[in-house]
């Protein structure tokens, strides 16, 4: 019975990294959700699902019903002083209920996962950047130049959607340089047919500034920088400047000069344009941060990390930032509808629209688990490149609201 | 509901009516959101406008109000967002900006100019779902969106493969319907392309580097597909070399390669520049406006630039990547878009000093006043391109009062004032021309027959202004405006926020090529076919789209 009753669900759209990948197997059987066939580890575990009970509404650890919970979360709301609308885990649908939140009650929102988004913009804001888009990346590039740790162990399906076995316009062998850390196994089962090269450095900032001299056919002073021998360096600066299309990818979260290498990254391709074509491609985006993020820029004119106060928005990337805020803030809205991500140490008020697996450290004073967009519930994601959006739809009954439904009848009082 | 207007005078160039020359007053009545011929019944409210000119609501058939690229040009220039912050009172709490205002503000400084339609003229269909996001946040205005195509790689592989043209009418059918699209538009027809294979500018018979096709095929092409789909808007064209000395040649050539067809040339003030004079930048506004009057087919809007501080946003990105050595502040952004488009952001500020600048200025008046025909020529500054919407009330004065003109003329580069003619053009638009160009040509252009005039029928979208002989001071501040029967705006302020609707257009077409869609998603965008499309149920929070048939129109 059990299994006559399972549906199987083709071509799912998973919106948790950020990658977009959108042709996933989905077997659903009653309120359990499991995914067959090929996908990567993340989406394996983020869309599993049990036949289990909710979990249930809380006020103060105790059981509540919705409406209890709503009115308690209104009462806290109307009563703070700055809050801190943190997390923001959530779709298109969601992030617009929230800055609706912001505006009524006054706070600063911003996103658990945008560090390494402020570290490109500490770039992009500046000097802006040439970039370019997945489709462009899959069919165009024909030098690509990691840096950093290989990225596959995030994104588990990257390689594999950068470099297919067919692209439009890159010739073959395409040329992979991880300028970094090595690629792993799964980086290079991905990258089988492609001439994969590794430069170890522990300080791609200082490579990447002599790469740029290189490529302009300055040579600078040295022998070597960042451990990396002049001649290797010249070598790649040639690659790069013969390449048809070259990209330089690399995921600021999680280098230590996530900022530097963003502007040297922005430099070189600048560089290379001058002469040939190339795009930078920043590798971030998880629980549609990049989608929230573009929300907050056409509703507020500023982007994340941004504190709405009196019908005013005021941004500040330094002194809105989660753990920045927290230091003022005396309630947190902890937001995680993609996964169970545990809010951040905070000692005043919490109010969680959280996952139903969240684990806290301690009992929030209102609790209202939430359903997942892309599982529980239709929705609207970005994609990491920030031009692609896409819509994700739900796989089985929802019987928890969705961020946007529970937000938006806490704000209607 | 049954609204009234009392004694107003009535401007309705689409109908023949003239209060403001006739110095007749009539009553307006509106029933549920329409326009009603007048009855002697009980109204539910009535506004007594007491001699003030009434017309229908401004329609901008060409103004950046949403998309990637504008979100991008928020991001960059952080600085125009901090110089306006929100303006006071309980509808502005969401957002500021003057270049690349929020989508709140953005509603609401139209509104308050008395405009109630606006068209998104780029929208990438990558993009589009995100750009209909926007708009649907965007309060007071119903809007639309010009599909960006011609340099995507599939049309592109269709002309290099001589396909024919049913099956070039199919995509772009299924391209339109996938997007919710109203309009195409081509921006440097092949250039866009040509740049992702590293060339750097593109004639109209230059021969695309990788597939051999050239802007004059795309553009003839495109053109045949939307005549025979019925469109009711023509080809929205933003020409090859925007912006180079010598372009007018490009403009020229490309008004005689439409061979006698409906063509809509957009922001020609950028593309009307000859190289005389011994800055090898001259204006060849008088050349172009000539021929613009000898052909009957062609429609165009100007993108006049307006002196300040604004920021340039294009899917030319081979044109804007030419221009950001130029970018004030210097910074800039550019990206290769999806086998689809591309974009290019660059901040600029227009100098009344610059010799260029000036004359870029009085190029786009010269145009405005030599072309005769106001219902081919539409008033635009190509926000934020050649300046913001909210200079549209000096642009209109400018137009209106020659002395006006002149004056400001006079305050220009010196170099530049003698090399246009402007100061002696003697020409002033009359209030009934402004209003066939900003309300009734649009719509008739656009297609939109319950738009832009104030018949029995049609849309209850209407803008009351108090005449002032200070053309500015008048267009600046509606008296009021009502958005579907609704008011809106009251003594120039906006008193209740509208959700608007989103014009599509659907062409009928071959079905046949949806299999085709499938397999070039998966194969080279890496992207379903399906998940690429956008439901109805994605527009405007759920409510969907007003869609237009499309019946076709005299070509």
């Amino acid at each position: 019975m059990a299994e006559a009753s399972t549906q199987t669900i083709h071509d799912v759209v998973c919106g948790f990294c950020g990658l977009g990948c959108d042709d996933l197997t989905v077997e659903v059987e009653g309120r359990a959700v499991r995914v067959r066939g090929e996908a990567c580890p993340e989406a394996v575990r983020l869309f599993t699902r049990l036949d289990v009970d909710d979990r249930p509404v809380s006020v103060a650890g105790d059981p509540a019903s919705l409406d209890e919970a709503i009115e308690a979360a209104r009462r806290i709301l109307s009563e703070a002083r700055a809050p801190l609308i943190g997390g923001l885990g959530t779709d298109m649908a969601g992030a617009g209920a929230l800055v609706d939140l912001a505006v009524r009650f006054g706070g600063v929102l911003d996103h658990y996962a945008s560090d390494g988004l402020f570290r490109n913009y500490a770039a992009a804001q500046r000097t802006g950047w040439l970039a370019a888009t997945l489709a462009e990346v899959r069919n165009r590039c024909d030098v690509l130049l990691v840096v950093g740790e290989d990225p596959s162990a995030i994104w588990g399906r990257l390689f594999e959607r950068f470099f297919p076995a067919d692209p439009l316009f890159a010739g073959k062998p395409r040329k992979v340089v991880f300028l970094g850390g090595a690629p792993g196994e799964k980086a290079k089962v991905q990258l089988g047919g492609a001439d994969v090269s590794h430069i170890a450095t522990s300080d791609p900032v200082a490579v990447l500034e002599a790469l740029g001299g290189f490529t302009a056919g300055r040579v600078p002073p040295g022998t070597s920088f960042g451990g990396v021998a002049v001649e290797a360096l010249a070598a790649l600066a040639d690659k790069l400047r013969t390449a048809h299309y070259a990209v330089v990818t690399w995921n600021a979260a999680t280098l230590d000069d996530g900022d530097l290498v963003a502007e040297r990254a922005t430099a070189l391709v600048d560089t290379l344009n001058v002469t040939t074509r190339a795009g930078v491609f920043p590798l971030g985006g998880r629980d549609n941060l990049i989608g929230v993020n573009q929300l907050m820029l056409w509703r507020l004119g500023y982007p994340l990390r941004t504190a709405v106060r009196g019908q005013q928005s005021v941004h500040d990337g330094a002194l809105y930032a989660t753990q920045a805020a927290l230091g003022d803030a005396d309630v947190l809205v902890w937001v995680s509808a993609f996964r169970p991500e545990p809010p951040p140490e905070f000692a005043g008020k919490l109010i969680a629209l959280a996952h139903p697996e969240t684990v806290f450290e301690r009992e929030p004073d209102v609790l209202i688990p939430v359903g997942t967009p892309g599982v529980d519930h239709a929705g609207t994601v970005f994609r990491m490149d920030s031009i692609v959006s896409l819509p994700l739809g739900a796989l089985r009954v929802a019987t928890l609201p969705s961020v946007a439904e529970a937000v938006r009848r806490i704000a209607e009082g | 509901m049954r609204l009234r207007l009392k004694g107003g005078r009535v401007l309705d160039p689409a109908n023949g009516e003239n209060g403001v020359a006739t110095g007749s007053a009539r009553d307006i009545e509106i029933l549920d959101g329409r326009i009603v011929a007048p009855t002697d019944q009980r109204a539910d409210a009535e506004y007594d406008v007491g001699g003030d000119v009434v017309m229908a609501g401004g329609i901008d058939l060409h103004s950046h109000i949403a998309g990637g690229k504008m979100n991008l040009a928020r991001l960059l220039m952080q600085e125009d967002r901090r110089a306006y912050p929100e303006m006071p009172g309980n509808f502005c709490g969401c957002g500021g900006g003057r270049a690349v205002p929020t989508a709140h503000a953005t509603g609401c400084r139209y509104a308050e100019l008395g405009y109630t339609t606006v068209f998104e003229p780029a929208m990438v269909g990558s993009n589009a779902r995100g750009a209909h996001l926007e708009m649907a946040d965007i309060p007071n205005l119903d809007t639309g969106a010009y599909l960006v195509l011609g340099n995507d790689d599939f049309f592109q592989r269709l002309l290099a493969a001589g396909a024919g043209q049913e099956q070039v009418n199919a995509y772009v059918g299924w391209m339109i319907e996938a997007t919710q699209a109203f309009a195409i538009k081509i921006v440097n027809p092949g250039g866009i392309n040509a740049f992702k294979f590293n060339a750097r500018k593109m004639d109209l018979d230059e021969a695309n580097p990788h597939y051999g096709t050239t802007p004059r095929k795309v553009l003839t092409t495109l053109i045949r597909a939307v005549t025979e789909l019925g469109l009711p808007h023509p080809i929205h064209l933003h020409g090859c070399n925007l912006g180079v000395p010598g372009n007018d040649e490009t403009t020229l050539a490309t008004i005689a390669a439409a061979e006698g067809r409906r063509l809509h040339l957009t922001h020609l003030q950028f593309h009307s520049y000859g190289t005389e004079g011994d800055k090898r930048f001259s204006s060849s506004a008088a050349r172009i406006a000539e021929l613009v009057n000898a052909n009957p087919n062609i429609s165009v809007d100007v993108g006049q630039v307006m002196f300040g501080q604004t920021v340039t946003a294009s899917a030319d990105y081979m044109s804007q990547y030419r221009n950001r050595g130029i970018a004030s502040p210097k910074k800039s952004i550019g990206m290769d878009i999806e086998l689809d488009a591309a974009c290019g952001v660059v901040p600029f500020e227009y100098r009344d000093k610059s010799f260029v600048n000036a004359l870029q200025w009085a190029i786009g008046l010269e145009l405005f006043l030599l072309v005769e025909d106001p219902w081919r020529i539409f008033l635009t500054t190509d926000h934020p391109n050649g300046g913001p919407f909210t200079t549209y009330p000096h642009l209109i004065r400018l137009l209106m009062d020659r002395d006006f003109r002149n004056a400001q003329l006079a305050t220009l580069n010196k170099a530049a004032q003698a090399h246009t003619m402007l100061s002696q053009i003697t020409r002033e638009y009359s209030l009934e021309e402004i209003a066939i160009l900003t309300r009734a040509a649009p719509a008739r252009i656009l297609g939109l027959k319950d738009k832009g005039h104030l018949g029995a029928g049609a849309v209850a979208d209407i803008a009351v202004h108090t005449e002032d002989a200070d053309r500015e001071a008048m267009f600046s501040k509606a008296r009021f405006v009502f958005k579907n029967g609704r008011l809106i705006v009251k003594d120039g302020v906006v008193v209740e926020l509208a959700q608007g609707t989103t014009h599509v257009a659907r062409p009928a077409f071959d079905r046949g090529i949806e299999t085709e869609m499938d397999r070039w998603f998966d194969a080279a965008v890496g992207l379903k076919a399906k998940h690429f499309r956008v439901a109805d149920g994605e527009l405007r929070n759920g409510a969907g789209p007003t869609i237009l048939k499309c019946e076709g129109v005299a070509p």
